[in-house]
């Protein structure tokens, strides 16, 4: 139990829920404000991460430089899936994005030449030439720690995760409340009476469908420096469904509710890695890890029960019709 | 009388059955036109071309000399033409005033480019389209309930809702799609009071769906019969109600 009582891997915990934090913001503009069923989240995280390693080695470019382009890249990608099938009806969207991140998923396994393959980026210059991408990232990270005086590399990506999700969040939620997002937020309640008004509801569906994706594709990018390497099963749809337990937990359509949602899924993702006492003994390891995966979603059926709106959610927006 | 809406030979078919049928109507600027059938006359289907929720097979539908029946449903608002539901269609989570401050046509802040570069010209316009918004309002009696989320509204309340809404993008020609249905006495005077009051002193043009038959000779100049997705005949409200064509196809005897 020694590991619970450490810093470092508390830092860690708190690494990966802000990374979990951007990834979801993506989510919750794109359902809590403009009710898309985005089940393919984390293919565009795939692009953001695989653009930036890409630029830096092959095309040795910047990080400084890659970074935004891979953030772009990664909005393009949600208007090209966007463009064909934002018409469909809402169910038949979220199937087409599920199959769009297996098949960026797919593309990353079998391109060995563009993406270093299923060995992943370590292998981007080539077979054999360990490759890596963050040597910027480490000099900006060692540069933040020795300005802050902090030693913990863990603590120092901590602090500047959490900096870039909270500026974002505080945007965001001052974006949902402009003209821009009370259209969003009719279009989810109803797209024909938002036409009606004068409204292109195609085009704001695309627009948040883009900014979603950019947001996926920043989380992608720190991912990979935290990381230092990756790999296409660094995308599996599961991590899609993360981050909407994520939004069921803290509440759909709050944008604060998602750093909320992420702490606390972030902490029993981690908390339930101890789970070494009876019964949970019983059970090898690998067990153990379906086991962290029921604590969860019991605890997501627990919440829908008794607290559907989410933790920060409003109960009032839920009964009326 | 200039012709403000012109459909000629307008036909839609859903599985082979042609719920409209090569129909034809002149609306005429300023006017309060009826549309008038039994169910299943094709007097929806012919109100969702109009307003650009289904593209017709076949036909012209001009507003103001201008076609529309190839343009999407905002499009078609934006060039003065706006519709309603035939059931309220309120936005239940947002508060009333927000249902009503949605509609403004030209609003530079509902684009992310001019969030970002005019943010000053944002803030004048939502301050005016807020003044509009209470304004139409107080019009319908709902400015007390600017606040609450438009869902604790009753169904009544969420009809007026609906005109404020629409008057807020300033259409030159409204689309009512059956607004006394399930309307209570008094409001149905209300309503009454609201669609001659907007005609004479906005000098808005109404088509309106209704089978409620005192309403339609109360309030339109013209009315339109249709029958089988086919326009049977119009006229005077007098001239429709002597009609034998008219008491045939309600009351299906063939005599």
């Amino acid at each position: 139990m020694s590991v619970l009582s450490s810093g470092e891997f508390w830092a860690f915990v708190g690494v990966m829920a802000g990374i979990y934090t951007l990834f979801t913001l993506g989510l919750q503009v794109q359902f809590g404000l403009a009710g898309l069923l985005n089940f393919g989240q984390v293919g565009f995280m795939a692009i953001g991460a695989y653009t930036m390693a890409i630029l830096v080695v092959k095309q040795g470019w910047s990080m400084w430089l890659a970074t935004p382009l891979a953030v772009v890249v990664a909005a393009a990608a949600g208007v090209l899936v966007g463009l064909p099938t934002l018409r469909l009806r809402g169910d038949y969207f979220a199937i087409v994005t599920i199959a769009f991140s297996e098949i960026v998923r797919w593309v990353a396994t079998n391109e060995d030449r563009l993406t270093g393959g299923s060995q992943g980026t370590i292998n981007l210059s080539g077979e054999g030439v360990a490759t890596q991408y963050n040597g910027a990232w480490e000099r900006f990270q060692g540069w933040v720690g020795d300005e802050l005086h902090i030693g913990s590399k863990d603590v120092v990506m901590l602090i500047i995760v959490w900096t870039v999700a909270l500026l974002l969040l505080w945007l965001t939620a001052r974006l949902a409340r402009t003209p821009w997002g009370r259209v969003l937020r009719a279009i989810r309640e109803d797209e024909d009476a938002t036409a009606s008004l004068g409204k292109p509801v195609f085009r704001y569906r695309l627009q948040a469908l883009a900014l979603g994706a950019a947001f996926a594709g920043l989380a992608g990018c720190f991912y990979a420096w935290q990381f230092s390497f990756f790999g296409p099963d660094d995308f599996q749809p599961l991590i899609t469904f993360f981050g909407w337990m994520i939004l069921i937990l803290g509440g759909v359509g709050r944008v604060w509710a998602v750093p909320v949602g992420a702490a606390i899924f972030g902490f029993l993702f981690a908390a339930t890695r101890f789970f070494d006492f009876p019964p949970f003994s019983y059970l090898d390891s690998a067990d153990r890890a379906y086991v962290r995966l029921m604590v969860i979603g019991l605890a997501i059926v627990l919440l829908v029960v008794f607290r559907p709106q989410g933790i920060l959610g409003r109960r009032e927006e839920m009964v009326l019709e | 009388m200039t012709a403000l809406l012109e459909a000629r030979g307008v036909t839609k078919s859903f599985a082979g059955v042609r719920a409209v049928d090569d129909a034809s109507l002149v609306v005429a600027d300023r006017s309060i036109t009826a549309l008038i059938g039994p169910n299943g006359a094709g007097k929806s289907t012919l109100f969702n071309c109009i307003s650009g929720f289904l593209r017709p097979d076949a036909g012209h539908i001009d507003l103001g000399g201008k076609r529309i029946d190839r343009s999407p449903p905002h499009r078609i608002v934006r060039a003065g033409l706006a519709r309603t539901f035939q059931t309220a269609r309120a936005l239940t989570r947002m508060t009333v005033l927000d249902n009503v401050r949605l509609a403004a046509p030209g609003h530079p802040g509902e684009r992310l480019d001019s969030l970002v570069l005019r943010r000053g010209a944002v803030r004048l316009r939502e301050r005016e389209v807020t003044e509009q918004a209470l304004d139409l309002l107080r019009l319908v009696r709902l400015d007390t309930h600017a606040d609450s989320l438009s869902g604790t509204l009753s169904g009544g309340q969420r009809k007026l809702l609906d005109l404020a809404r629409i008057l807020m993008a300033s259409p030159r020609m409204i689309l009512l799609d059956e607004p006394m249905a399930g309307v209570n006495p008094a409001l149905r005077e209300e309503l009454l009071a609201h669609v001659l009051e907007l005609r004479a002193t906005r000098g808005i043009t109404f088509l309106i769906v209704e089978h409620d038959l005192g309403f339609v000779m109360q309030a339109s100049d013209r009315v339109v019969v249709m029958n089988e997705g086919r326009v049977l005949m119009e006229g005077t409200p007098d001239e429709v109600r002597g009609d034998e064509r008219v008491i045939d196809a309600y009351l299906g005897t063939h005599a």
